[in-house]
């Protein structure tokens, strides 16, 4: 008799400015290794762009990001784009997002599989990030520790990295999420891929060829909006992050 | 008339292409980037030539279907297709042999277009300096990784005539990354040296390593590599079933063909 299986969906929160056939690489990283772990079974993708209230330098129109990832996640039978984080007011805490996306989820699955059927497992909802973002956690002011703890202990996050240790070594050295290592899955790519939205933006800027690094209805929409110029990474230029604003606020 | 003459340039790629990867698409792309920032160059074509079967390499699996993949690849771009010519002759074809073969071919197809001109520069030093139809105006460069380069340095594996005649007559347009260093290579090689004009060394700032090693290993395992290849490649790869335990262990014992044809072969 078959193991049952905890249904997944990932999360990926971020910039996606503009979205890459690398983020596009993590959701099928993170399925290939949550699957062989035997306990999940991933069901679901989504792409969450960030607001333009975040403030980060060089962000163009959340609208356009938002097209950008629909075109990009056509051609997926299991990632898509979701605009409620993009479309709030303000900045949305990653945690408050998961919230959102975890009430939607459980609605949906009560909704689909019935009340009664109690011996099915409960769905989870869990980060999908790069190695670098665990790093984030301990810039100051950046987050605050009860959504960490919230994050890591009660969520999880699925963190692909390069192929390095230092995903291991950022867990190491934090004791809150030492604590919850259990629930932080390590995704190693082995395909050394530098392809970031930083390095895009700069070949765009440059007139170079980003063809074969997003797809290229993407590109075809950044040429004809015009995107990525030098005014559009000067956005923000002199901005505070708005995290660190917000949260510094907070009692 | 003032000023320098912008050469038209025509890429050649030889490899297994193994399959095809997005990674192989981005060097032409990248070293089209290189050449044309020089002001010099003007890439007019490029040309994917994958090797054929006698090649014996070790996973190296029916040309026809190689070739269909690449087809596939390069639908989406407007300059870069696929040719059959050397996967298609019965013996493993010296790449200097491919190099000339496509430079005749693209000759023949200028001249047709290029009809009478007496007065053009160019024709005048075609005759001033004897290089028989070789022209200023018109380059074929084999475009390649930092592999290849170095592998001029493995015994057996390149004349070296060919060698010459590939940087010498022609041009070598090398796509490397930060952990090789290909001037120091050129640095080393009195042959190289001599011709390092016409060795243009492009650097991946962006390392993006996606081998067709790896993507066969991935597929292997059941392992996605979505986003690393072509959906087309993809779907043909599932539709045929190609690359499996199986496939990688072709030509397991078998001698790589230009090492068993050079291998006893008086030095040159």
């Amino acid at each position: 008799m078959a193991a049952r299986r905890v249904p997944l969906v990932l999360l990926a929160c971020g910039s996606f400015n503009p979205i890459t056939n690398q983020h596009m690489r993590l959701f099928e990283l993170a399925r290939d290794h949550m699957h062989s772990t035997g306990q999940y079974q991933v069901v679901g993708g989504i792409v969450s762009p960030v607001s333009d209230s975040y403030g980060k330098q060089g962000l163009v129109l959340a609208k356009h990001r938002v097209a950008m990832a629909e075109l990009a996640l056509q051609s997926s039978n299991w990632v898509t784009v979701d605009e409620w984080e993009s479309q709030q007011p303000d900045w949305t805490e990653t945690v408050v997002t998961m919230r959102y996306h975890y009430r939607r989820i459980l609605k949906e699955y009560e909704r689909s599989v019935g009340m009664h059927n109690n011996s099915n497992l409960s769905p989870q909802l869990k980060l999908l990030c790069g190695a670098d973002f665990l790093d984030t956690f301990k810039i100051p002011g950046l987050w605050r520790d009860d959504h960490v703890e919230e994050l890591v202990g009660h969520f999880g996050l699925v963190c692909v990295s390069r192929g390095e240790l230092q995903p291991e070594r950022a867990v190491h050295e934090s004791d809150l999420l030492s604590y919850r290592r259990h629930n932080i899955f390590h995704v190693r790519e082995w395909v050394k891929n530098e392809t970031s939205a930083t390095e895009v933006r700069r070949a765009l800027r440059r007139g170079l060829s980003v063809k074969y690094l997003l797809p290229d209805s993407v590109i075809e929409y950044i040429h004809q909006h015009n995107l990525y110029t030098e005014d559009s990474e000067m956005r923000n230029k002199s901005a505070v992050l708005r995290p660190l604003v917000k949260q510094a606020q907070e009692p | 008339m003032e000023g320098h003459s912008i050469t038209k340039v025509v890429l050649l790629a030889c490899g297994s292409f193994n399959p095809i990867t997005n990674m192989h698409m981005r060097m032409f792309e990248l070293a089209r980037d290189h050449l044309e920032d020089t002001g010099q160059y003007k890439v007019v074509r490029g040309i994917i030539s994958p090797v054929g079967d006698a090649y014996k390499k070790k996973g190296l699996i029916e040309a026809c279907h190689r070739l269909e993949m690449t087809r596939l690849a390069t639908e989406s771009s407007d300059w870069v297709m696929v040719d059959s010519w050397e996967s298609l002759q019965p013996e493993w074809v010296e790449t200097a042999k491919v190099v000339r073969h496509h430079y005749e071919e693209l000759l023949a197809s200028e001249q047709n277009i290029d009809d009478v001109d007496t007065i053009k520069y160019a024709k005048k030093r075609r005759i001033e300096e004897n290089h028989h139809k070789d022209r200023d105006d018109l380059q074929l460069m084999l475009l390649c990784g930092a592999d290849v380069l170095e592998s001029f340095g493995i015994p057996n594996m390149w004349k070296q005539e060919d060698i010459a005649e590939i940087v010498g007559r022609h041009g070598l347009v090398c796509i490397t990354r930060s952990n090789s260093d290909p001037h120091k290579f050129i640095h080393q090689s009195d042959l190289l040296w001599k011709y390092r004009k016409n060795i243009h060394i492009v650097r991946e700032w962006v390392t993006n390593d996606i081998s067709a090693t790896h993507v066969r290993r991935s597929l292997r395992r059941g392992q996605s590599v979505r986003y690393l290849l072509a959906d087309s490649v993809i779907h043909y790869i599932k539709e045929h079933g190609l690359y499996s335990s199986e496939s990688e262990q072709k030509n397991a014992d078998v001698v790589l063909a230009p090492l068993q044809r050079y291998t006893g072969a008086s030095s040159s």
